[in-house]
């Protein structure tokens, strides 16, 4: 098969001050990215990983600050490992200190997918336990209600369906 | 046999050598606007930023040894481990200037043994 096969980076952008979660865009996270392989890799390393320059930031929320990442599947140690030298972002000349939490490497975006839905349930369960507003509280048992429902009519209706995202095991 | 992952490539490139084991390289600088003279230490850093230049910090940190320096010809031999051999001689290679002068790498031997870079049978002249 000759295809090109990548793999997808679930990091979290995690830093003190919340108003950085608004200003985190495309842009900023991929001068972030780029610069930090540059540091650390120099000019071989900025190439390897910056093919598909456009197609490079898959996914990004804004109020959890979740950011899915792409690179070629050869060179994705290299970028694995200089995510962790991002220092801040900058975005509309203001600079944010934060940095990037890697979450989960995964062949496809289903699978990287799959797990932020569990990664975003075990967080709501433990929000739960330490909110302190009891109008947080309800929110957060109300939308956890809603997901867990949901899940149990997935398992009802999960009956033989063959999964097909095993690309992690080239 | 290095695996292609090892050497971050992703093209094979085979290393004949011991498996923990070290590269020799023969090589000098020629800097075509002549007059320039570098003593060993220059010419140390100026192997570190070519380096760093291609390959970042990580390459910056590559153990490469001087072993032998001539001054006069500027020409040295270095030591580098042979996961780092594709590195140094791609980064050798592409540099381009040192403080703004035009100079070239010329790799003249390499060998995964030090004793192979005594002879040279390609300037090896009978009679």
């Amino acid at each position: 098969m000759v295809r090109f096969k990548h793999r997808y980076l679930l990091c979290e952008v995690v830093a003190e001050d919340p108003r950085c979660r608004r200003c985190i865009d495309e842009r900023a996270v991929t001068t972030a990215a780029k610069g930090a392989l540059a540091r650390a890799y120099g000019d071989y390393g900025l190439a390897c990983c910056s093919i598909a320059f456009t197609g490079q930031v898959k996914y990004l929320n804004a109020y959890t600050g979740v950011v899915l990442l792409r690179c070629r599947k050869d060179f994705y140690r290299l970028l694995w490992s200089a995510l962790p030298l991002v220092t801040h972002l900058e975005s509309r000349g203001q600079r944010h200190p934060c940095f990037f939490h890697t979450l989960h490497v995964g062949g496809t975006i289903r699978s990287c997918q799959k797990f932020l839905i569990q990664y975003n349930r075990r967080q709501l369960v433990m929000l739960l336990n330490s909110c302190t507003n009891k109008e947080e509280r309800e929110s957060i048992q109300k939308s956890l209600l809603g997901c867990f429902l949901q899940e149990a009519e997935e398992e009802q209706f999960q009956s033989g369906e063959e999964e097909d995202d095993c690309a992690e095991t080239d | 046999m290095r695996s292609t992952r090892e050497l971050g490539l992703a093209k094979p490139f085979a290393t004949r050598a011991a498996q923990p084991g070290h590269h020799y390289l023969r090589v000098s600088v020629e800097f075509p606007d002549g007059g320039v003279r570098l003593n060993a230490a220059h010419f140390k850093q100026l192997i570190v930023s070519a380096l760093k230049e291609l390959h970042g910090e990580v390459g910056a940190a590559l153990p490469v040894d001087v072993l032998t320096y001539d001054e006069k010809t500027l020409s040295a031999i270095l030591r580098v481990s042979s996961s780092g051999f594709v590195k140094l001689w791609s980064a050798l290679t592409l540099l381009g200037s040192y403080q703004n002068r035009k100079c070239a790498f010329r790799v003249v031997q390499t060998s995964p043994f030090l004793l192979a870079l005594s002879g040279n049978s390609r300037e090896l002249v009978l009679d």
